[in-house]
């Protein structure tokens, strides 16, 4: 008897094996192997064609003293803090107010397809909407400052300027995603925790902050991970809303990257800018899991 | 009745909210139908002498959109088949059966889904041309496929959890093996975390830039977004062309939300049970 079971324990391990073989041969040829070529390469000087000659950490060195290193460093913190915290932000208070039903309000199914809706379309699409609403002379944003009173401002070649742009266009495509999470959070509290709360007498802040926030903790560690970690990995929405201008000031590191691999042949230090990137995600999302979890023992 | 004036005024707010963010879709859906001018001069206006097909005509001829529609969904279709098949597998042996191996194996899952596409791009592209799947749609189907089964196999395996091992021993008792148990008990039960892969994965696909820009030809294989970009880059002040092509680039993927809409925003959030 015991005999069998270790034989059908074995067969079992083996049909597992076979079950994850395709995941683990798809992963390994298309993501692990060509990490591990970026992580070798960024040790070499390399123009693509002729030998690679090894050159220890050299790549690594010369990066901050790359023209504009330090601009693009500023550039893409700036991005990453600023859209996370006003997608989490917005999307939390959207949240609350798509969760509340009742008479005299509008059919929340409708609000949320409605605020729903510009996630579905992409970050080139997104890009050059607002590339063309923010434009100068005929875009729709300076029509609608001046319909008002106000001065034409130049959106797309002012320093600071685009990047709230930038950041704008950003957070209106993300945070409908964002308070869908938090609305699936909100919807999981145990509305008689709620009734039971009201009647011993607190007040609707209260309420909100001493009862709703810590239940939502794990929801709201969720997002800001999330947020910020496609903050850091966007591309394709920057890259068309500014282009990296004026002078540089709104190209973030995924920009760099991509432009030292396909429009330089500067592979080693595309690689090793690459690296950074992983390495910069990385510490991020470690860094908060081990922040946010501490916050979510102390409620 | 006395909380009537204050609720009413709270949704006007909320409406009006809504009505701000929505400007960006009524402007570019209502400026498909303009000439350049008009989007101009009368933004947010449409008038019956204004409105003409035109851009549609223009695109549909000049930007060989018809193509890039079709070349487009069969990635989309293709990556997302082999994607729920493999991430569903793997799900399966992470979430169910024991031993190191497996731990191991789920860490590595964890992992990957950190990895920036981006920085790993040179790589693939060379790596694509020594298998030969440079310039195919199935490198692009490949490519796709390995990069989104880390997520859905993460979100599989949380759901697999959650369902009761009971129901898994009355199979084997009934003498069903490993694989049978698999297709009879479970495929039928994952019908939900199956809608999140492909709702989650389905939307990114159908918009990537990335992958069809550096792997295949514009021309001879051209996909939506890397048409309507470089189409954009030489058209930059025909805005009507830009907003025609935006328009049907993203007609199917509103459409299919539309019709399936209950099940869209519930299928995002179903599969990912605490995340």
């Amino acid at each position: 008897m015991k005999g069998s079971k270790m034989a059908w324990q074995r067969k079992r391990t083996i049909t597992g094996i076979l079950f994850l073989l395709p995941f683990l041969a798809i992963t390994c040829v298309f993501i692990l192997y060509p990490l591990y070529n970026v992580i070798r390469y960024s040790f070499f000087e390399w123009n693509g064609i002729g030998k690679a000659r090894f050159v220890g950490l050299d790549n690594y060195r010369m990066l901050p003293t790359t023209e504009g290193f330090w601009t693009m460093a500023q550039a893409t913190l700036i991005y990453a803090v600023g859209v996370t915290a006003l997608v989490v932000v917005a999307g939390y208070l959207l949240a609350l107010a798509l969760d509340k039903t009742g008479r005299f309000r509008i059919n929340r199914t409708l609000m949320r397809v409605m605020w729903f809706f510009p996630c579905l379309l992409s970050g080139i699409i997104v890009g050059i909407i607002w590339h063309i609403m923010y434009n100068y002379n005929s875009g729709l944003i300076n029509y609608l400052l001046n319909a008002i009173g106000l001065e034409s401002v130049n959106w797309l070649e002012t320093y600071g300027v685009t990047m709230l742009a930038v950041i704008v266009a950003s957070v209106w495509i993300q945070v409908g995603m964002c308070a869908i999470i938090f609305l699936a959070g909100l919807q999981s509290i145990p509305r008689d925790m709620l009734e039971a709360a009201e009647l011993d007498g607190t007040n609707r802040w209260q309420k909100e902050t001493k009862i709703v926030l810590p239940i939502m903790a794990p929801s709201i560690t969720i997002n800001v991970i999330t947020t910020s970690i496609a903050a850091f990995k966007a591309y394709e929405l920057p890259f068309t809303v500014s282009n990296g201008l004026p002078g540089y000031s709104t190209r973030l590191l995924t920009q760099r990257v991509y432009f030292y691999s396909f429009e330089t042949n500067k592979y080693g230090i595309a690689s090793a800018l690459s690296v950074l990137l992983v390495i910069v995600i990385t510490v991020v999302s470690l860094l908060q899991l081990i922040v946010l979890k501490k916050r979510e023992d102390i409620y | 009745m006395k909380k009537k004036w204050p609720v009413i005024a709270s949704e006007l707010f909320f409406l009006f909210i809504t009505i701000l963010i929505w400007i960006p879709i009524y402007y570019f859906v209502i400026g498909s139908f303009k000439t350049r001018e008009d989007i101009v001069m009368f933004p947010l206006s449409i008038q019956a002498d204004m409105f003409s097909f035109g851009n549609y005509v223009y695109v549909w001829e000049n930007m060989k959109i018809g193509n890039a529609i079709l070349n487009t969904g069969i990635i989309t279709v293709g990556a997302l088949l082999l994607t729920v098949l493999v991430s569903s597998l793997a799900g399966y042996a992470l979430a169910r059966i024991k031993g190191r191996f497996f731990n191991i194996s789920y860490q590595y899952v964890v992992t990957l889904m950190v990895v920036p596409f981006i920085s790993c791009l040179l790589m693939l592209v060379r790596l694509s041309t020594k298998l030969s799947l440079y310039n195919t749609i199935w490198g692009c189907i490949l490519i796709h496929t390995a990069w989104h089964v880390p997520f859905c196999t993460f979100l599989y395996t949380g759901f697999m959890k959650s369902i009761p091992v009971e129901l898994e021993e009355a199979a084997y008792i009934d003498g069903c093996s490993t694989f049978k148990t698999y297709k009879v008990v479970f495929l039928p039960l994952l019908a939900p975390v199956t809608a999140t892969c492909c709702i989650r994965s389905g939307i990114t696909i159908w918009n990537d830039y990335l992958v069809s820009k550096a792997l295949l030809n514009s021309v001879r294989t051209p996909t939506l977004m890397v048409s309507i970009s470089s189409f954009f880059g030489e058209y930059v002040s025909e805005y009507g062309y830009a907003f025609a092509g935006i328009v049907i680039a993203s007609l199917p993927i509103t459409l299919i939300f539309v019709f399936l809409q209950k099940y869209f925003i519930k299928g995002l959030t179903a599969g990912a049970v605490k995340g």
